[in-house]
């Protein structure tokens, strides 16, 4: 390949070999903040076990294990509607309300549990096809349709259950329920869901173009890619996720209750925040949103373990979030910093057009 | 000679880089006049007019207003100076109501604190008057036309009761009616007293208004002339300067090369009706000024913007793209003008951004992107497109202008369309890169492709072109073969109105 640079035209190329190795260890972080998380995650678990033994025993592990479920299904999914550059604030009153719907279906409607789970879910992608079709086909943004059926979700749900819808069936209690070789159901689901969400985004050429849609949407839609459907496919899984994990929550808790859930879509928000997800849209891969989800759930959970005032909880919550969001910016700064390189070129044309004399057509 | 009441522009010179984009000895601009101010792209207008109103700092020279120097206050002390600036791009907020737009950052009445919005819209009203406007001034700016929103920005200009006033090009958005009116305001503003710098590209619209023509070319002052003087054929010998170019070899394209690309009666909003042929490597060049229609010719063909009428075919097959997805199914590609906004995923690695039109194709069963086909065809892109790189793993937005260019084109030649359509193809690259991207298109040409490339810089059509049709208000008014070339003609024919067209 052409690999040798003529000076001066390679802009990267143009710094010292010593301030280059620096620069590349940083920016490799900055690039790839999914390592830096999962370190964290390891951190995070070493002290609370160092703390309290007991916080890696199994009966333990599985409850984080069902407590990552749910968040980390709702960061993958919300984890799409953010590459493409949009948002879904809906996931955590559409949770709730998925919570009241797959034990209304069970128990009132009388569907057989599998089939209540199918029809669920379909009701989530219908949901999310619903925003898709409403940010591409009338140009509302993400963050005003998605608030707007938050605040309808948290209305609906009430209105299905006053009271809480009793759960009898033994198939529905085992999602939360039971392990399969000591691993909770919901967390299989979950491993599974992620497993088809990296496999979609890394190996399918219709992953990569999601991605492109969020990194810039005219010229994504000017290489002939069909943006509104990619659009509308990230709110169809959104939708469908937050459904399932609204039947793993009402299977934990053995009834559709109302309100049971409340603030996640802002947890699932900064788990694909802190694993890298930029809320610009184009980056961010699903090891980093599951990581990011991790650490959110092994921060909650073990500063409970070793029994942390629940202020202080939420307090080193928002604090890891700001740090995420903070690196966050450094990113986007980062990028800004280099986009604004090649603007300046562009900018300089109209006077650029001293250049013209000297550019005699030159045809080889 | 200088009464002190003048604009004197005393050896300002500008210069980007080694570039000198402008060098004036002794300029200067009289009260009670209208001084037409023409040249191609890049002869320095906007660098003049940028010096004039404080956005640009020059390297050397001095401004001087009504006898008072221009220091290093930006536009901010070129206003109080008395200059006030009508730019191409309003920089008006489109959220806010007409009457906010005009007097935005000042106070129509005597009240402090809260504004007296009656006084306002009444001040506002009278403005508007004064350019002949009739619109609501509550309505929201960007729910106006392109037209009324320039006339809101001379009347804004107007308001601030300047000593200069610079029109950049202020007709280019308007119809007859409305054009007559910005000509009599700026006739109006300099028998007030006033000076008014008119830049123009409707060579009939500068020699009607302007008492003077100064003509421009690479940042050095070419011309003065009296309206006598200026006729539109020496303008226009003024500002393509007295070089001859005659075409170079170019192969022409093979014999009997088929017709690739046919466009009968097409109509879009702002262009046509227009017909046009390309045979397979064929070059052919879209000329005409700003606004002429170029981009939006070559939009339509890729499916971007939708066409109202009229026919197009690709290889004899009818052709009728609702999308660029359609455009890229056909086989029909397009590098844009705007390589930021519309071709670049900055943030992403070079191998993203080569492998993006030929997605599909390269998964395996059209589906399976697998990391080796990926790597392997972004490797050989790469290479043919010349792109210079660490790796092609390395972020596009750590390239070079020249090599981010090629890198695109590199996205379009790997996609092998039939037609590839150029929008600015060299636009903010250097010289040297310039030259490689000339030899890219040449290597498509050489494999049968039809190339469309639409250019503001006449020389690279020129050199790079078998024909070029020039466009005007969006219909083709000349069709130049290689050996008919002549920047005059195509200025010409770009510039002037000829009633019998």
């Amino acid at each position: 390949m052409a690999a040798s640079p003529q000076p001066g035209l390679e802009q990267a190329g143009s710094r010292g070999p010593a301030s280059r190795r620096g620069s590349r260890i940083v920016g490799r972080m900055v690039e790839s903040p999914e390592i830096g998380i999962i370190l964290a995650v390891i951190v995070a678990m070493v002290v609370f076990t160092a703390i309290n033994p007991l916080f890696i025993h199994v009966s333990e592990l599985q409850n984080l294990g069902i407590d990552l479920a749910g968040f980390g299904i709702l960061a993958v999914g919300e984890s799409l509607a953010i590459i493409t550059g949009g948002i879904d604030l809906s996931v955590g009153s559409l949770t709730a309300f998925f919570v009241v719907v797959s034990a209304w279906l069970n128990t009132t409607a009388g569907l057989p549990v599998l089939l209540a789970f199918a029809v669920a879910v379909l009701f989530g992608a219908l949901w999310g096809l619903f925003h898709g079709l409403v940010i591409t086909r009338l140009g509302v943004p993400p963050f005003v349709v998605t608030l707007v059926t938050f605040i309808f979700a948290a209305g609906a749900d009430e209105a299905i259950a006053p009271n809480p819808i009793p759960i009898s069936s033994t198939t529905f209690f085992a999602v939360a329920g039971s392990t399969v070789a000591g691993v909770p159901i919901a967390m299989v689901v979950f491993v599974v869901i992620a497993l088809v969400a990296w496999f979609f985004l890394e190996r399918t050429y219709i992953g990569r173009q999601v991605y492109a849609v969020g990194g810039s949407t005219e010229a994504a839609r000017l290489a002939g890619i069909p943006i509104s459907r990619r659009i509308v496919t990230a709110y169809v899984v959104s939708g469908a996720c937050a459904a399932v994990v609204g039947i793993i929550e009402a299977s934990r808790l053995t009834s559709g209750t109302a309100d049971s859930v409340s603030g996640w879509e802002l947890i699932a928000i900064a788990s694909a925040v802190i694993g890298g997800a930029s809320l610009a849209g184009g980056q961010g891969r699903i090891i980093g949103v599951v990581a990011g989800a991790a650490l959110l759930v092994v921060l909650s959970d073990g500063l409970i373990f070793v029994d942390v005032n629940p202020y202080y909880q939420r307090m080193v919550v928002g604090v890891v979030l700001f740090v995420a969001v903070v690196v966050d910016r450094l990113r986007v700064r980062r990028l800004e910093r280099l986009g604004g390189r090649t603007g300046l070129e562009v900018g300089t044309d109209p006077g650029g057009g001293g250049h013209s004399a000297a550019s005699v057509p030159e045809t080889s | 000679m200088d009464t002190g009441e003048d604009l004197v522009l005393a050896g300002v010179r500008k210069l980007y880089g080694p570039a000198v984009v402008l060098d004036l000895d002794h300029l200067v601009l009289r009260r009670g006049e209208v001084v037409g101010l023409i040249g191609e792209n890049g002869a320095g207008k906007s660098t003049m007019m940028g010096v004039v109103a404080g956005s640009v700092t020059p390297n050397a020279g001095t401004v001087s207003i009504a006898g008072k120097l221009l220091g290093t206050g930006g536009t901010l002390e070129a206003q109080e100076l008395g200059v006030a600036m009508v730019s191409q791009e309003f920089p008006l907020v489109g959220q806010l109501s007409v009457t906010e737009n005009l007097l935005l950052g000042r106070r129509a009445s005597e009240r402090r604190v809260l504004l007296d919005r009656r006084a306002m819209d009444d001040a506002a009203k009278g403005m508007l008057a004064t350019v002949g406007l009739k619109v609501q001034v509550r309505r929201r700016v960007d729910s106006l036309s392109v037209a009324q929103r320039q006339m809101i920005e001379i009347a804004k200009a107007l308001g601030r009761k300047p000593l200069v006033l610079i029109l950049d090009e202020p007709t280019s958005a308007l119809g007859p009616s409305e054009s007559g009116r910005v000509l009599e305001l700026a006739r109006q503003h300099a028998s007030g007293g006033g000076i008014v710098i008119f830049v123009g590209h409707r060579l009939h619209e500068v020699r009607a208004v302007a008492d003077r023509v100064v003509v421009l070319r690479n940042g050095k002052l070419v011309a003065d002339l009296t309206p006598a003087e200026a006729t539109e054929p020496r303008l226009v010998r003024e500002m393509v300067g007295m070089e001859i170019l005659t075409g170079e070899e170019l192969a022409a394209p093979a014999e009997g090369a088929t017709l690739a690309f046919e466009a009968r009666a097409l109509e879009a909003e702002g262009l046509g009706p227009l017909d046009l042929k390309l045979r397979h490597g064929e070059v052919v060049g879209v000329a005409g000024l700003m606004g002429s229609g170029r981009s939006r010719l070559l939009h339509v063909v890729m499916g971007a913007r939708a066409s109202t009428r009229g026919a197009m075919e690709l290889d004899g097959a009818n052709y009728h793209p609702r999308s660029p997805l359609d455009a890229v199914n056909a086989g029909v590609g397009l590098v844009p003008e705007d390589r930021k906004s519309q071709a670049l995923l900055i943030d992403a690695s070079i191998r993203w951004n080569v492998t993006l039109a030929i997605l599909r194709r390269i998964s395996l069963r059209r589906f399976l992107l697998t990391p080796r086909a990926d790597r392997r065809e972004a490797v050989a892109i790469v290479e043919r497109a010349r792109v210079r790189c660490r790796t092609p793993e390395q972020s596009a937005g750590s390239l070079s202008g020249g090599n981010q260019q090629r890198m695109i084109f590199g996205r379009w030649m790997a996609a092998r369309p039939r037609l590839l359509l150029l929008d600015e193809p060299t636009r903010g690259v250097d010289v040297g890169a310039k030259a490689e991207i000339y030899k890219l298109i040449e290597e498509s040409r050489k494999e049968g492709m039809a190339i469309l490339v639409a250019s503001s810089e006449l020389e690279e059509l020129i050199g790079i072109c078998h024909r070029i049709v020039v466009l005007r208000r969006g219909r083709i008014t000349a069709q130049l073969d290689r050996s008919e070339f002549s920047k005059e003609r195509i200025i010409a024919a770009a510039a002037i109105d000829r009633t019998a067209a």
